[in-house]
């Protein structure tokens, strides 16, 4: 049981890291980003592509170690919303919602496609692990300190850019952005860092997620990952860093336990259709949050 | 009844009760992993009843270690994250002492590589024909923990192409679904046909959940081809082979077994498939794949054609078996004894409640048995791959009959032949 | 090669068109990006799909009457029933979601965002209701193939292909004399342009978002029973749909009926011209890449209604 849970742990956590940098998307900067799995994606990729042994088969034979290929995975990241945000910036909230839908697909495609780069749809497996050579425990235990780790130190900076000026002009653009463009504050470079950043920060959890696993493949980003990351950030309340970290958990939590309850209450026959409801349960989550208390769990009291 | 009657009876139920109950620490327990919802939730689900009609057949028969096996399903729905969480707490939590299923190569890759080799839990998997894993077993990644019932890619392209030698097709084209399903079974049923006399005068992939295929179709059929050989699933198989006759395509096509079902024929229409050929798994003629076809056909009331079902079948049998003659239930046991019961010398034991018994029993007793299952008689190589025999079948009157078998010893010359 | 490329572009785009301009609608007049609109569609080929199945299944509906093909179309008179029915209830289903979600939160306040997100979980409730409800298997209409007709080029067509084309035209046509000539269509439009304005000169806005929805709905269950007719009903077309009915929107200039059409033929053209130089796989990347390079240098869509 317990090293279920520090799986789990370290799975919530990762995937905490990716609403955190939805939330500064989002529930900082206000601009919607519909294709959050590609940027975890590109993250994922990128790291399994510059630490990946040596092999005929890939082009890119770096072989990099851990703490580099994150790195790495970070800065591709920033690299990709940078080319993205920059197309779509100046254009209505909506427009970028599509824009970075279709991203997202896109590059699912590309991974599929290029298999030089990227394995194909094979993907990639045998991506280096710390602590590998110490075992199964030590992998699990020394990863789950890892990821803890980088969760601490984004959830500190996170907190203290907000309270920084830049978080305060963020604000102050959310609620009225013709007074900011007149106030001088040049608006589109503020978006432009947010959506970049918590770009930056869905790759780094992406990267954390291969390293952890070992395999990568394009079946790991299908659009359904973009709606648990939503409604982890939905829950868990918009606006707040510590929402983001509790929605994780929670939606992650349901997620899966609702695969182990279905098994348990349902008859066999009925078993089949559990992932159906479970995936209406979690649209019906976020719909009902969104009506009847659209704070989430720990979000800030909307005014007006 | 007197009272001491009435007590020693209810007694004596209780501890029946009580020696049946699964969750003694000795009594096995079987996970599986399926994609029952998602992309690929059509063909899972089915394959689901297969699983669980192996282990009510093996319960029915005796059970195993003088228990009844607990089969614990679990739905990954089509997402390799959620497989692994599913696989973590199978093992973690429920114990688990082996698993089956994994559909999809990215779950399958996912869940052998950070879950079950880590913890020493055999999988045997039943629909995952990904090349990759083939590789990790030979750079020694999975410790032997890995196995699978269903042919890999290469071993379907062979069949392929076999296919369309035999007819002296000159001029194929080769249509495929850009998957890891697809991508691995067509470069190697290009390398394999052109090896073996045959011409590819084209290989086309095409993209997964497409509106429409026509433009593909247009493009192969622009190539002149006089043989059609489409790799792909049924579903987005179905739309191109319907646009391809619609557009007056030669009905010299060679399938592959996901589209072996009457559905999928009516789907199309048999008059455009008379000169249609298709492969699947080679079963051994006689009884042991035809007591697999009735007992499904009697338990869920529907043929058993579709991806998948003698593989996982055959999965669940063979590790409930291995269970039984593993002197311990704990994985290297269980990895070993998966062999143990292909003994060539052994009792040859099939499908079913009887060949099953058959089977546990001969165990029991601390005789070798051989299982010889819904796919034919297979062995696990060093990979834990199968090379079996392969079967080329045909519609005939309206049914699905099998037109020709290729033994395994001609397997294993084709593939010298193609140089694999 | 090419003259088929064409052809098949035009043909095949009329699908999308029609629910392009359910989505065009949607944000010019709603204000919003309704990511359950794809779904929309699924709901109404899968109605359809259940209509059929009770004419030409056992039982007491059987009708050969309405099962038998109308030559030369794959289908018989089975399936403007079914559509019909398709229609019905679709626009049930917009009504109601529109009633207890989207209503609400307008009166919130909500920002468009957030109605986009409420779609977006809508979206998904949607298309697993399909999946529970019809199983994850993909279906079609009938089980007759139809044979392509050689017209000079050569070029194949399929007649229920033409019909599709059609019907779009004719419904083009209707639509522009409903925005252009009645009452309705010019509240809409002028919903479209000046919400706040309209409602001060006595038009009133709900009646007219519930026209906006009962209209899009329609339009979206055509879609999708012409898609299950011309290809099949499966129950990820929702999301399959998504990118391109959007693309053709935006490219089409939202708010424009006519543009939205277009658009979609646009799309439609060149994944087929470019099918023809680079390897299908890639062929999903088309809507994408045109999306961006329109956001990129004419944001506004290539015929934007005027004064926008």
């Amino acid at each position: 049981m317990l090293s279920y849970l520090i799986f789990f742990i370290t799975v919530a956590a990762i995937l905490s890291i990716a609403t955190l940098g939805l939330n500064l998307q989002w529930g900082v900067s206000g601009q919607f980003n519909a294709g959050v799995v590609g940027f975890l994606a590109v993250g994922g990729y990128g790291m399994a592509i510059l630490t990946m042994p040596v092999s005929e088969q890939l082009i890119v034979r770096l072989n990099w170690p851990f703490a580099v290929g994150i790195m790495g995975a970070l800065v591709v990241s920033g690299i990709v919303a940078l080319l993205v945000g920059l197309a779509t910036l100046r254009l209505r909230s909506d427009y970028l919602a599509i824009a970075t839908f279709g991203i997202a697909s896109s590059i699912q495609v590309l991974a599929n496609n290029l298999e030089p780069l990227t394995g194909g749809s094979r993907g990639l497996v045998g991506i280096p692990r710390p602590f590998e050579s110490m075992g199964a425990q030590a992998v699990g235990y020394g990863y789950l300190v890892i990821v803890l780790c980088v969760l601490a130190v984004v959830y500190a900076g996170l907190q203290a850019l907000l309270r920084s000026p830049w978080g305060r002009v963020q604000r102050a653009l959310r609620e009225d952005e013709v007074v900011c463009a007149a106030l001088g504050k040049n608006v589109v470079r503020f978006r432009l860092t947010a959506f970049v950043m918590g770009a930056m920060l869905m790759g780094l959890s992406g990267a954390l997620y291969a390293g952890f696993i070992g395999t990568t493949s394009p079946s790991e980003f299908m659009p359904i990952l973009t709606f648990q990351i939503w409604a982890m950030l939905i829950v868990g309340g918009s606006g707040s860093n510590a929402g983001a970290i509790a929605g994780s958990f929670v939606i992650w939590g349901l997620w899966t336990a609702s695969g182990a309850v279905i098994v348990s209450v349902l008859p066999p026959q009925w078993q089949a259709q559990g992932g159906a409801l479970q995936s209406i349960l979690v649209g019906l989550v976020l719909v009902l949050t969104l009506l009847l208390r659209p704070q989430g769990l720990l979000g800030p009291r909307l005014t007006a | 009844m007197t009272i001491l009657n009435r007590w020693a009876a209810l007694a004596a139920t209780f501890l029946a009760l009580a020696s049946s109950q699964s969750f003694a620490q000795d009594c096995p327990k079987l996970g599986g992993v399926l994609a029952l919802t998602g992309a690929q939730g059509a063909i899972g689900k089915v394959i689901a009843d297969a699983g669980r009609l192996a282990v009510e057949q093996v319960n029915k028969a005796g059970g195993v270690k003088g228990c009844q096996v607990e089969f614990i399903l679990r739905d990954d729905t089509t997402q390799p994250s959620v497989g692994v969480d599913a696989a973590r707490f199978l093992v973690d939590v429920q114990k688990v002492n082996a698993i089956v299923g994994l559909v999809g190569s990215g779950t399958a890759l996912a869940v052998v590589n950070s879950v079950t080799v880590p913890n020493k839990i055999p999988v045997v998997g039943c629909c995952a024909v990904t090349p990759a894993l083939t590789k990790m077993a030979e750079e020694g990644k999975t410790g032997g923990y890995w196995f699978r019932t269903i042919p890999t890619a290469r071993t379907m392209a062979l069949a392929h192409a076999k296919a369309v030698v035999d007819r002296g097709y000159k001029k194929t084209v080769i249509m495929y679904i850009n998957n890891d399903f697809g991508n691995g079974v067509a470069p190697d049923a290009k390398v394999a046909i052109e090896k073996m006399g045959g011409k590819v005068v084209g290989i086309i992939g095409y993209a997964e959940n497409q509106p429409s295929y026509r433009s593909d179709v247009t493009k192969a059929l622009a190539l002149e081809p006089d043989s059609l050989v489409l790799i792909g699933l049924s579903a987005d198989g179905t739309i191109v082979l319907r646009e391809w006759f619609s557009l007056g395509g030669t009905q010299n096509v060679v399938l592959h077994n996901t589209m072996r079902s009457m559905d999928v024929i009516k789907g199309i229409g048999e008059r455009f498939l008379t000169k249609a050929v298709g492969i699947d798994n080679g079963q051994a003629s006689g009884p042991s794949a035809d007591a697999f076809n009735r007992d499904f056909q009697a338990a869920y009331s529907r043929p058993a054609v579709g991806p998948g079902l003698h593989t996982m079948y055959d999965a669940t049998a063979i590790t409930l078996l291995a269970m039984q003659a593993a002197p311990k239930l704990d994985g290297p046991s269980i990895r070993d004894a998966l062999r143990a019961v292909q003994d060539p010398a052994g009792l040859e034991v099939g499908p079913g409640v009887e060949g099953l018994k058959k089977g546990l029993d001969a165990l029991k007793a601390g005789k070798k048995i051989r299982y010889v299952g819904a796919t034919g008689g297979f062995r696990f190589d060093k990979n834990g791959d199968v090379n079996g025999p392969m079967l080329v079948w045909k519609l005939s009157n309206g049914e699905i009959v099998t037109d020709s078998n290729i033994t395994l010893d001609e397997m294993q010359a084709l593939s010298t032949k193609a140089g694999f | 090669m090419i003259a088929q490329a064409i052809v098949d572009g035009f043909l095949s785009g009329a699908v999308v068109a029609l629910g392009a301009i359910g989505v065009t609608f949607s944000l010019s007049i709603l204000r919003f990006a309704n990511f359950s609109h794809g779904d929309m569609l699924a709901v109404g080929g899968y109605v359809a799909l259940f209509v059929l199945a009770l004419v030409a299944g056992p039982g007491m509906l059987n009708s050969s009457f309405l099962s038998t093909p109308i030559a030369p179309f794959s289908f018989g008179w089975g399936v403007p029933l079914a559509l019909l029915f398709a229609m019905v209830v679709a626009v049930a289903v917009a009504l109601l979601l529109d009633a207890l979600v989207f209503k609400r939160l307008r009166a919130r306040g909500a920002d468009p965002l957030t109605l986009v997100f409420a779609s977006f979980g809508l979206a998904l409730v949607l298309r697993n209701l399909v999946l529970l409800l019809f199983g994850p298997d993909a279906h079609n209409y009938s089980n007759e193939i139809q044979m392509a007709v050689r017209l000079p080029g050569p070029v194949l067509v399929l007649p229920d292909q033409i019909l599709v084309f059609g019907v779009t035209l004719v419904v083009l046509a209707v639509l522009w004399f409903f925005l252009q000539r009645t009452r309705y269509g010019m509240a809409m439009r002028s919903v479209a342009e000046n919400p706040v304005l309209s409602s001060i000169a006595g038009i009133d806005i709900a009646s007219t978002i519930r026209l906006t929805w009962i209209v899009s709905s329609m339009l979206a269950a055509l879609a999708g029973v012409f898609y299950g007719v011309t290809v099949q009903v499966r129950p990820e077309m929702g999301l399959n749909l998504l990118l391109p009915l959007f693309t053709a929107a935006i490219l089409g200039g939202v708010g424009s009926v006519s543009g939205a059409v277009l658009g979609a033929l646009i799309i439609s053209l060149c994944e087929n011209l470019l099918s023809l130089v680079i390897p299908s796989t890639y062929k999903p990347l088309v809507p994408f890449v045109l999306l961006l390079l329109i956001l990129y240098f004419r944001p506004a869509g290539l015929f934007a209604p005027k004064g926008r």
